[in-house]
């Protein structure tokens, strides 16, 4: 891959955000098989139940540890958060190569300006959900 | 109702909601918050999760095919998207501090105003593009596509001050309430920018998708990203905005600007309605 050239980069980007959507996809889709197989025929109500005074506001475990255990024991709602968290990161990963295309145009500008918009992205993903004011 | 019968309406209805979106630029939430909310009986802060999530599929579904095509453009959404991100950011740092019910009506009523130009350019085909000059120059903001039958379509894009500022609108719109951003996006690229309105909503289809993640991070920290919920949504929005994008590439921009209206319509009264207490 040549890093120069601004039509391999372009092709790098549509690559990233086919493989990205087909990934994802293809850990939903196991996700809600198995989410079928075990209470396909149960009830949703409890599925849905949301709780305003605790958090997580759902009956579904958000923490770090909770999903890679549920993703060891191949559980159905791991493995959806997953491919949740895969599809999240298809946006963030196109800003991310398009400050490689960006710079194998030699626009030094956008270069900058792409790199605001990641650094902007990153903060948003990553640290406002620590700061308590965010949590709404 | 069973989970399998939930997960069939909501796949079925995500579909819909991905052709629509990917189409004229928005996220689906449109279709997809009422048919929660109202019809499955979820509570508005899950259909927001789920919103987000379908924004981000609506865009990166239809991505592929856009960036193929060169319709999307890049420069446009990268500099506007400085303006949406902070703009989100914000949002989110006062929304637990504002009053929404209050900026529902606010943004509805402007969104329902902004129906007059946008129903008055319905028949524009190929907008007369200004000249290249001042900020716009500097910045790059012009390109050029194709339509698909062999009509190459040059344009320029104009008011990048006033686009930047609609932008930051959006970005705060969509931090604050997760809703609405897409429309004030594809508003601010056609009205003030005068982009052609291909360019202006498959813009608008790329930028949706970085200020959802942007805002991502928050809603799943708070459990609102529900799996059986967004499971269906994340399927059904990949095939739709598939299905949209290629329908996309073949329509002509008059045929884009009635979707658009018809779905502007909509947002704005779901806002309006909601302020009133009324969750669409």
């Amino acid at each position: 891959m040549n890093l120069k050239d601004p039509e391999a980069m372009t092709a790098v980007v549509g690559n990233v955000l086919r493989y990205g959507v087909l990934i994802s996809a293809i850990i939903i889709v196991f996700g809600t098989i198995e989410l079928i197989a075990a209470s396909g025929n149960s009830d949703v109500l409890g599925n849905i139940v949301y709780n305003p005074d605790k958090i997580p506001h759902g009956n579904f475990d958000v923490s770090l540890s909770g999903l890679v255990i549920g993703l060891v024991g191949l559980q159905p709602y791991a493995l959806i958060e997953l491919g949740a968290i895969v599809l999240i990161a298809t946006p963030v990963s196109r800003v991310l190569i398009s400050v490689f295309l960006f710079a194998a145009e030699g626009d030094k500008l956008y270069v900058v300006v792409t790199a605001v918009v990641l650094f902007l992205l990153l903060f948003s993903i990553l640290v406002t959900p620590f700061v308590p004011g965010f949590q709404a | 109702m069973v989970i399998i019968e939930f997960l069939l309406i909501l796949f079925i209805s995500s579909i819909f909601a991905g052709i629509l979106g990917s189409i004229v630029g928005v996220g689906g939430g449109v279709v997809i918050i009422p048919v929660l909310t109202l019809f499955l009986g979820v509570d508005i802060h899950f259909a927001i999760g789920a919103s987000i999530v379908a924004i981000i599929g609506t865009s990166s579904g239809a991505a592929t095919t856009y960036v193929k095509d060169k319709l999307t453009n890049l420069r446009v959404g990268m500099f506007l998207e400085l303006a949406t991100a902070a703009g989100a950011i914000c949002g989110a740092a006062i929304a637990a501090y504002i009053n929404s019910v209050a900026l529902e009506l606010i943004f509805g009523s402007i969104l329902l105003v902004m129906l007059v130009p946008t129903v008055m350019k319905i028949g524009e085909d190929i907008p007369k593009s200004p000249e290249l000059k001042g900020l716009s120059k500097r910045l790059g903001l012009s390109g050029s596509y194709t339509e698909t039958d062999g009509t190459v379509v040059n344009y320029n894009a104009t008011r990048p001050e006033v686009g930047l500022a609609g932008m930051a609108v959006a970005g705060v719109l969509s931090g604050l309430l997760g809703i609405g951003g897409g429309a004030f996006k594809v508003l601010s690229m056609d009205l003030a920018m005068k982009l052609p309105m291909k360019v202006s909503t498959t813009t608008s289809n790329f930028m949706i998708g970085v200020t959802a993640a942007a805002s991502a991070g928050i809603y799943f920290a708070r459990g609102d990203v529900n799996p059986v919920i967004i499971a269906p949504v994340a399927l059904g929005i990949l095939i739709g905005a598939t299905i949209g994008a290629r329908l996309l590439i073949r329509s002509r921009n008059p045929t884009i600007r009635k979707a658009f209206a018809l779905v502007l319509a909509v947002t704005a009264l779901q806002m309006i309605l909601s302020s009133a207490g009324i969750k669409l």
